[in-house]
């Protein structure tokens, strides 16, 4: 009599899965055992990243935390304060020296644009006053304005 | 959230694990280590406010994509992309019994002596050959599954594709690596 064949036929996906992950689990087991025993040098620059990694989320958790500090501080300085909205004071109060930055500014501009007049009133009347070139009345731009000057 | 002790143990769990299968993919030491630094600092920069049973998942995501970026700036540098085919040939395996092999696994894996350190090194050795061999999606899909023990939903989630995707590259992973296996000669 032919013995019936006991071996799971392709028809039998459950127990072709089972073999399958039987299988890989014992092959990445022995994966498992061979990363344990990486080399030196590669097991201390992970030593270094995990180390380097750790700093980072402490420097993270940090920088995080003296922010709600602060805020939490400011909120109880005005509670301590007692009246009136206090961003308004902090905006006026960071406002001001803006204010006094662009006043200065514009004193400063004045002032500037006083001495150039003054400069240039300085370079007229020295013209004015001194005596006239005898080459100017060849000048017939200046002959001109003697004629207009005279003109009622 | 988990604190910096839970963190500290997790990344000490995964990190050797995590160099080697990136090392599978990369296969360039300094690369991997690189990679493998960069996936736990960004794990370490943007969620270490999270609560420690998620941290596997992100992390084994950050470093699939750290891997990935790992590649494209070497496509971008090279115009070369090596060994990121998805496609499979079948040719040559109609004759290749996965059951039997699979049946037989015993006598490939287990059957070497434990202190026939030599036939260990060998078989370790052939074993990693062939995983590097596999086709990228079909390793990382092995990988994740069966070293990461993640389960399906959640290497299908690691790697962006579906449930059946991942059965199916698992599937042909284990085949392709019993059959090659076999063929070198680790069978009873």
């Amino acid at each position: 009599m032919k013995d019936f064949d006991t071996r799971p036929s392709a028809s039998d996906p459950h127990r072709l899965e089972a073999l399958q992950g039987q299988f890989a689990f014992r092959l990445t087991g022995q994966l498992s055992r061979a990363s344990e025993a990486l080399p030196h040098e590669i097991s201390e620059r992970l030593r270094f990243a995990r180390e380097h990694a750790l700093a980072v989320a402490q420097r993270h958790r940090h920088a995080v935390a003296p922010g709600s500090v602060a805020v939490l501080g400011l909120a109880g300085r005005s509670a301590a304060l007692g009246g009136g909205p206090p961003s308004v004071w902090l905006r006026l109060a960071s406002a001001l020296p803006l204010l006094v930055l662009l006043i200065g500014l514009v004193l400063i501009q004045q002032h500037y644009d006083l001495q150039q007049i003054e400069a240039a009133a300085e370079i007229d009347s020295a013209l004015l006053a001194d005596d006239l070139p005898p080459a100017a009345y060849r000048d017939p731009g200046f002959a001109e304005y003697l004629r207009t000057a005279d003109a009622p | 959230m988990a604190s910096d002790k839970e963190l500290s143990d997790f990344l000490k769990s995964v990190d050797k694990r995590a160099f080697k299968r990136t090392m599978y993919m990369v296969r360039d030491e300094d690369a991997a280590l690189d990679i493998v630094q960069d996936s736990m600092i960004r794990l370490a920069e943007k969620y270490a406010d999270r609560p420690a049973a998620e941290l596997p998942l992100l992390f084994q995501r950050i470093l699939s994509n750290a891997t990935m970026d790992w590649f494209r700036r070497q496509k971008v540098r090279n115009a070369v992309l090596q060994n990121m085919s998805d496609f499979d040939t079948d040719a040559g395996e109609g004759d290749f019994d996965l059951l039997e092999s699979l049946e037989s696994a015993d006598g490939m894996l287990g059957a070497e002596s434990a202190a026939d350190v030599v036939s260990r090194t060998q078989t370790l050795q052939l074993i990693e050959e062939q995983i590097s061999a596999l086709p990228t999606r079909q390793r990382e899909a092995f990988l994740l599954r069966y070293w990461e023990e993640l389960d399906v939903a959640e290497t299908a989630s690691v790697m962006g594709c579906t449930v059946g995707s991942v059965k199916t590259h698992c599937s042909r992973a284990v085949h392709a690596l019993a059959k090659a296996l076999r063929t070198k000669g680790f069978a009873s």
